[in-house]
């Protein structure tokens, strides 16, 4: 059984396109086989993080106007030969596709792979309408800051409104120490408000930059905490019980090795 | 025979006596009788009225379904009834009074109001989820919300003073009754208590209510 699965959030800089790029490593690294399709045509970035932009021959504007196969645009990964990213055009804009063709496209695709994750643009109109059209789960990005709660509860009032049931929450950017001391929304007051299943919170790490700079997403990283949240919601997604992490306190030997670079 | 029941017209409907002794049978039948003799008593949409009290609530109900079937109205208690007797000609149906219906009337959201929905209702409303910042509700009579209101909520729209807006955590970012305006103090306070926000004077007051 195949599932359908749309990384969204309204706001933009959340972390999507991060977020899928982990999950799909992810999911591909347990022995899944994985379709990234990347919707955000005109601004494209789901190739970058992957380290695939010098592969992409085709693109998804091209499969959906019928120029070419499906299997022609598809990039295959250079390490997890089950994943695959379908980019989409960095010339055309958001118009270029339309819901039916996208829904029509992953119908195809669904008989080939175990999932199909959709990076999302930001905003709420033609592009991601299209994007969550054929989507029969919804994982909502939120970073704990008001705005990004904010337009995460529009999104989820737009994906009730077109009957996407199956709604999941992930919590990006978290920072332990702000929120200890009060600066920062906790999960209570993200809770309280979307309430919507919380499948992942993702603590604010610097080896997210580092990784997608190298084009090697996150996840792939041993000793980071990101990395750990990324393979807890890759095993969630799985179906199986993971307990949330809480970042250990640092003590004062910790801080001081870190200041003199020795952790 | 006919003096088992002695019909006595009044301003308003028809008075029904009995004989002493009769059964409620015998009453039953004596009345079917007149109503299917067609007798000039029997007006379509009177009301028929028989002493409260003198048969039991089953053979009263039992009455008034016998008179249903033939037009009429049936009651227990002497006085005008509040139901506006069906109408005689159907083609012109009875004027309803509108404003009283409007205000008695309610809807129910069963879900969550999310940022940047709308609830826009004439009557008033009743929220079974909570009203989350960025999202609004306006109704023509009061809101009930069970559950947090953290939206916008402007009740009786069209200017009913009455109005009321209840919640069982009620900290909205701006709330209207009427043409009157309040807005959420800038630090932000727990409320732990259901509370009903209404008119007192020319100001918008909280105050604590049980449910």
């Amino acid at each position: 059984m195949s599932q359908i699965i749309v990384i969204t959030s309204g706001k933009g800089g959340v972390g999507k396109t991060t977020t899928t790029a982990n999950i799909g490593v992810g999911l591909a690294m347990r022995g899944n086989k994985v379709a990234l399709i990347d919707t955000d045509t005109g601004l494209r970035n789901l190739d970058l993080l992957l380290g695939l932009e010098n592969r992409i021959l085709y693109d998804l504007v091209d499969v959906t106007s019928g120029r070419v196969q499906y299997k022609k645009a598809l990039v295959r990964h250079k390490k997890y030969e089950n994943l695959y990213l379908l980019p989409t055009s960095q010339v055309k804009d958001k118009s270029a596709v339309n819901p039916d063709q996208l829904v029509k496209l992953c119908e195809e695709m669904k008989r080939e792979f175990d999932f199909i994750i959709i990076d999302c643009p930001a905003g709420i109109e033609q592009g991601f309408k299209t994007a969550i059209a054929a989507a029969d789960t919804a994982i909502v990005v939120t970073m704990p800051e008001i705005s990004a709660v904010r337009d995460a509860d529009k999104i989820i009032g737009e994906l009730g409104r077109a009957d996407k049931e199956n709604i999941k929450l992930i919590v990006n950017r978290i920072r332990p120490q702000m929120v200890e001391k009060g600066d920062m929304l906790d999960m209570t007051d993200i809770d309280e408000i979307l309430s919507v299943a919380c499948i992942g919170q993702v603590p604010d790490d610097e080896s997210v930059v580092v990784a997608t700079n190298r084009g090697e997403p996150v996840i792939t990283m041993n000793n980071s905490t990101a990395a750990q949240a990324y393979k807890n919601i890759v095993a969630r997604l799985c179906g199986e019980n993971v307990a949330f992490y809480k970042p250990p306190k640092e003590g004062f030997f910790a801080r001081l090795k870190k200041l003199f670079g020795l952790l | 025979m006919n003096d088992i029941v002695t019909i006595k017209g009044l301003k308003y409907g028809l008075q029904l006596t009995f004989a002493k002794g009769a059964s409620f049978d015998d009453v039953q039948a004596n009345l079917l009788d007149k109503l299917q003799s067609g007798s000039g008593f029997f007006i379509r949409g009177t009301t028929v009225f028989v002493p409260k009290g003198y048969f039991a609530e089953e053979q009263n109900e039992a009455l008034r379904r016998m008179f249903h079937r033939h037009g009429m109205l049936f009651s227990t208690e002497l006085k005008r009834p509040n139901l506006a007797p069906p109408s005689r000609d159907k083609a012109a149906p009875a004027p309803k009074p509108k404003a009283v219906d409007e205000a008695q009337k309610m809807m129910i959201i069963n879900h969550t109001i999310r940022g940047g929905q709308e609830v826009k209702v004439n009557s008033s409303v009743l929220i079974c989820g909570n009203v989350n910042p960025g999202a609004q509700i306006i109704a023509g009579g009061s809101i009930d919300i069970r559950g947090t209101c953290r939206g916008f909520v402007h009740a009786g729209a069209f200017g009913d003073k009455t109005a009321c807006v209840v919640a069982d955590r009620l900290m909205p970012a701006q709330i209207r009754i009427a043409d009157i305006i309040a807005r959420a103090p800038d630090e932000p306070e727990k409320v732990s208590q259901a509370e009903r926000a209404m008119i007192r004077g020319n100001r918008i007051i909280f105050e604590p209510v049980a449910r």
